[in-house]
């Protein structure tokens, strides 16, 4: 049986953890403190917990500000309205003043399924991508999330974490070693590589055990960290296995496998095939019928890599 | 961290002189980098001069020789195309060699076309999209109210920039925090890029927008240095509540042929008109004697 862990628990519980180390950490919530696992931080230091109410754009500055001030803002709110809604504050205020800020987006891609596009968050990272010296975090494990959240605040500078809503199953055998910028190898194999993240990166481990009974080996990188990029780990999986499948909860244009497409491009050609979301608005439903749309369950990944392989 | 002990009627005659004259100069360093590259953001700089001296020369907690100073008063250019200005008043104030001011307008200048903190020392924010001043302002005096801090955080904002809604999410904030530290000045010259704000989109009557945000409101002529000090000194107005002065200014104060009149808030330097502004400045000066 595969244990699971709900993502806003795992944060909440690594944030309290952060923040009973570091006193300059305050939590910043726009009517989104219960939802977005502040309310640990919240019981245990009232007066640090800020709300600002539904104001997606003005808490990005005071974040901004505080930070002038010596403190650690934390902004945690559902994914697409800490991103989308506030761009140019987060651009400006926190990007271009190289503001020591992090931000968390909860029920991100399109784990908020049956709330639909409004609430769906497919190009976050693309779009903050785009924002000089901002770093984006990935994590795809409850484990990760923990090790995550805890070098998002030992890092100096603007992050931005993405987490689900749905509870993730534990990935990690034992313990690792996470470093930001750095991907994980979580399979061995030499027949192709598949490169995922976040939410999607359990699907992707499942796809390449099911691919091994077939005797085929399938690396899978995790690619934790979206920017820096790990070039390093790609351009050896390329150069290695010869081809490259990406496998992320995201819009194609500006995710993963665009991002894996420009290294492997630049540095060591070879095939790459993405599976994501396409130019589309997603629908509403259970969440694991709306990823079948879009090929993302283990049984279309092993199909996507086998034709994949024949080419 | 004492503070200047200044009282403003304890100011004589000679100490408004004195930042009335050096309000002349700040204006004669904003004609100077105008000057270097041809043209730039007059009209709401000129009308936020006087403000803006008497915060760098009389009332902020500063230490130009260390920029970075923990405990200094911060200053938000919320309005950052007004950036000549705070350009000015840094150089005046000593943070950096004046004659840096005529590279304004060059490659890689350090005196970008809106405010960048981390070329110029002393400038706090990046601002120049309009609307993101008042938040992060709100953000630095709510970080030195949680500390106990006695630091100060001044705002001057332009009266068109109200039209952006993230001000108003702002204002609200600081309400609710009760940030006692904070003095917004609104340069209310009533014109921007497209013609009289009363026209262009409405806000007044502004002291009861603000009012009914939470706020204690002043009213002042921006151009009179005692009343700019005045409520500098006095705030904040009302206890629990975030201050803010609307400031009735007149944009590109100082040059004639430009006062009051919108075309000027991006002035292409001609060779007649920079005559005449050379004119108006000598004339001022004469005044001032």
């Amino acid at each position: 049986m595969e244990k699971f862990a709900d993502p806003r628990e795992t944060f909440a519980e690594a944030l309290l953890e952060a923040a009973k180390k570091d006193s300059r950490i305050v939590a910043l919530s726009a009517d989104s403190s219960s939802g977005s696992g502040f309310s640990p931080f919240k019981k245990n230091f009232p007066e640090r917990h800020l709300e600002f109410g539904i104001m997606e754009q003005g808490v990005v500055g005071f974040a901004s500000g505080l930070a002038t001030m010596g403190k650690i803002p934390v902004v945690a709110t559902i994914a697409t309205f800490v991103t989308s809604r506030p761009f140019e504050m987060v651009r400006n205020d926190l990007g271009y003043m190289k503001q020591n800020v992090k931000l968390v987006g909860r029920c991100g891609g399109i784990t908020y399924n049956d709330l639909g596009p409004t609430h769906h968050s497919l190009e976050d990272f693309a779009i903050l991508g785009t924002i000089p010296g901002f770093t984006l975090l990935s994590p795809g494990d409850p484990l990760e999330i923990r090790k995550a959240t805890l070098a998002m605040f030992d890092h100096v500078g603007p992050v931005y974490m993405r987490i689900g809503q749905q509870p993730l199953p534990f990935l990690y055998e034992g313990e690792y070693t996470f470093q930001i910028g750095k991907g994980v190898t979580m399979r061995e194999g030499k027949d192709l590589t598949i490169v995922a993240t976040g939410t999607v990166l359990q699907k992707a481990i499942a796809a390449s055990d099911l691919l091994k009974k077939k005797g085929i080996n399938a690396r899978v990188i995790n690619m934790h960290t979206l920017k820096p990029i790990d070039r390093e780990i790609i351009v050896k999986a390329a150069r290695e296995t010869g081809r490259i499948l990406t496998v992320e909860e995201n819009y194609l244009r500006g995710g993963l496998g665009s991002l894996v497409s420009q290294v492997v491009s630049e540095e060591c050609p070879v095939p790459v095939r993405m599976i994501g979301i396409d130019d589309t608005f997603v629908g509403t439903g259970p969440y694991e019928d709306l990823l079948a749309k879009f090929g993302l369950q283990p049984e279309q990944i092993v199909e996507t890599a086998i034709v994949f392989l024949r080419k | 961290m004492q503070r200047k002990g200044m009282a403003v009627n304890q100011l004589s005659e000679q100490d408004v002189k004195r930042l009335e004259r050096i309000a002349l100069q700040i204006r004669k360093n904003i004609l100077r980098m105008i000057k270097a590259y041809g043209k730039g953001h007059l009209g709401g700089a000129m009308s936020a001069a006087d403000i803006v001296t008497a915060l760098y020369f009389q009332v902020m907690r500063i230490r130009p020789e260390d920029p970075k100073w923990k405990d200094r008063d911060r200053f938000v250019l919320s309005a950052g195309h007004k950036c000549l200005v705070l350009y000015a008043a840094l150089a005046e104030r000593g943070y950096f060699n004046k004659d840096l001011l005529d590279t304004y307008g060059a490659l890689d200048s350090k005196f970008p076309g809106h405010p960048d903190m981390h070329k110029l020392p002393g400038v706090e924010t990046n601002t120049g999209a309009l609307g993101h001043g008042l938040s992060i302002a709100g953000g630095m005096a709510l970080g030195a109210k949680l500390d106990g801090s006695d630091v100060k955080v001044y705002v001057v904002m332009g009266d068109g920039e109200l039209a952006e809604g993230s001000n108003w999410e702002a204002a609200a904030a600081c309400a609710k925090y009760q940030l006692e530290n904070l003095l917004v000045f609104v340069d209310k010259n009533e014109l921007q890029i497209s013609g009289s704000t009363k026209e262009v989109m409405n806000y007044d009557p502004l002291p009861d927008r603000w009012k009914a945000f939470g706020w204690a409101v002043r009213e002042i002529d921006g151009h009179n240095m005692r009343e700019i000090l005045d409520v500098s000194t006095q705030f904040p107005f009302e206890k629990g509540k975030p201050s803010v002065v609307i400031a009735h200014t007149v944009k590109s104060k100082g040059f004639s042929f430009a006062e009051g009149k919108a075309s000027y808030h991006y002035w292409k330097v001609t060779p007649e008109e920079l005559a005449q502004a050379e004119r108006d400045l000598a004339e001022m000066e004469r005044r001032l004697q």
